[in-house]
């Protein structure tokens, strides 16, 4: 049985983090730690529940600045129109992860701080140019959330660290992205392969690209190198096809019961041309304002 | 631990265990039975209540985290002395079938037609991805559904329903 500990202030969250290292692990949705705690995953004898402290709650926009608070409620992402047209591969995201109560449990901060391979967060949020937010007992610092993640299951995160917040970039005009994954059932399934794009648009051509996965490396990973391949172009079928290869070429998928290691980049191969070529039609205007694209790029016959 | 919340409507305050969750607090401590029991991972959806109208699935919840909030169980929601219109038009579409899944599916549903009072299918289905039957097929749960609003729509005289 565990002791539950409800800080007054990020402080005193942070100070009993530090003083409990071993034995105490904070609590925000609950929705991966207590199943942890069933399975034996986990054995905290100490949780801190942080779902009180407002300051690290809710998201705001600025400008092109979005500020993710780590108990940011991924229904809220999913549900606000706002950021279905800055945010598209956040908000695209959010709405296939778990269930309508998942999402409505389940935080941000606890979708990146668990360090699942297939999260849904990571991929779109590193599309976004996100730099992730941390206190711990020696104060603030931020890094890059493409160096978040250190192996399944753990993060950059010492005994003490609380991510707070995450900024990210989300460009009002002349950008899109897209987030796309292949699952064998199409709701209540983790990816099978989950792939994130990005695309700027400068007279008539691409200025900027960022194609990220998840589910197919040891952590969620940025692609790199595409950028030589993708800027410039007006993203043809064999551009298109290129970035495909590279990604494919760049993961490092494991054989498990959602795939083998060859069928998942064969499938990164097919999807990061769709991730790419939807991200450009939105940022170009040419995708009708305020419509998700299907969960894994292709329109069912009902949905045409 | 000291909690108090308030259930459909009632206060309530109790001496629990910190780390209880709410779904032990509801059958166990108060004895409401409405909501079950079912995988404990947050899979099934048949703890399914509503935390400040909003679904969430109650064995993944601790209790605690609860303090001072308005919680809806099933058992909340008969309307002077009847079954409200999810909860009747599940029975007469032969919606339920065991029965173990409904009491979650109908809070489901009651979190759906309070935000989308005319749902379709696909968005009846996506409200209830969570929510697993293993008798009905679904179909005749999507039937209820569609009645349920419908009437509940024509009953506000079509327009929508308390948006919270």
């Amino acid at each position: 049985m565990a002791d539950v500990f409800i800080p007054g202030s990020l402080e005193e969250a942070v100070g009993f983090l530090t003083d409990h290292p071993a034995t105490a692990m904070p609590i925000a949705g609950g929705t991966d730690l207590l199943v942890d705690t069933r399975t034996g995953r986990a054995r905290p004898d100490r949780l801190v529940d942080l779902s009180g402290l407002r300051e690290i709650g809710g998201f705001e926009l600025d400008g092109e600045l979005l500020r993710l608070g780590a108990l940011a409620r991924i229904r809220s992402i999913e549900l606000d129109p706002e950021l279905g047209r800055r945010a598209t591969a956040l908000v695209e995201a959010a709405r296939v992860l778990g269930s309508v109560q998942i999402r409505t449990m389940a935080t941000v901060g606890g979708n990146l701080c668990h360090g699942t391979p297939s999260a849904e967060m990571p991929p779109a949020l590193l599309v976004h140019e996100a730099v992730a937010e941390i206190t711990g007992i020696g104060g603030q610092y931020s890094i890059p959330l493409a160096d978040f993640f250190v192996a399944p299951g753990r993060t950059v995160l010492a005994p003490g660290d609380l991510l707070t917040s995450v900024r990210a970039r989300v460009p009002s005009s002349r950008a899109g992205s897209c987030y796309l994954r292949q699952t064998v059932r199409w709701s209540m399934d983790l990816a099978g392969v989950g792939v994130s794009a990005s695309v700027h648009v400068q007279g008539g051509a691409v200025s900027n690209a960022r194609v990220a996965l998840s589910a197919v490396a040891p952590v969620p990973m940025l692609v790199a190198g595409l950028e030589d391949t993708v800027v410039g172009t007006d993203l043809a079928p064999e551009v298109l096809a290129e970035a495909g290869r590279q990604a494919a070429e760049a993961c490092s998928p494991i054989s498990d019961a959602r795939g083998t290691a060859d069928y998942r980049r064969q499938v990164v191969s097919v999807l990061v041309p769709r991730a790419l070529r939807i991200a450009w039609l939105r940022a170009t205007g040419s995708w009708p304002e305020g419509s998700p694209a299907p969960v894994n790029g292709v329109w069912t016959r009902e949905q045409r | 631990m000291r909690m108090g919340l308030k259930i459909n409507g009632d206060d309530y305050a109790r001496e629990v265990e910190p780390d209880l969750t709410l779904l032990s607090f509801l059958r166990d401590v108060l004895g409401l039975t409405g909501t079950k029991w079912g995988c404990l991972t947050g899979d099934c959806g048949a703890c399914t209540v509503l935390v400040e109208g909003k679904p969430i699935v109650s064995c993944l919840q601790l209790a605690c985290q609860v303090q001072g909030r308005e919680v809806t169980t099933i058992e909340g929601l008969e309307t002077s002395g009847g079954l409200d219109e999810v909860q009747a038009a599940f029975v007469s579409n032969g919606a339920t079938q065991c029965g173990f899944c409904t009491p979650g599916m109908v809070m489901s549903v009651e979190a759906l037609l309070r935000t989308n009072p005319a749902p379709d299918e696909a968005e009846i289905r996506e409200a209830l991805a969570g929510n697993l039957c293993r008798c009905t097929g679904y179909s005749k749960i999507v039937d209820a559904v569609l009645q349920a609003a419908a009437e509940r729509h024509s009953s506000t005289g079509g327009s929508a329903a308390d948006v919270s």
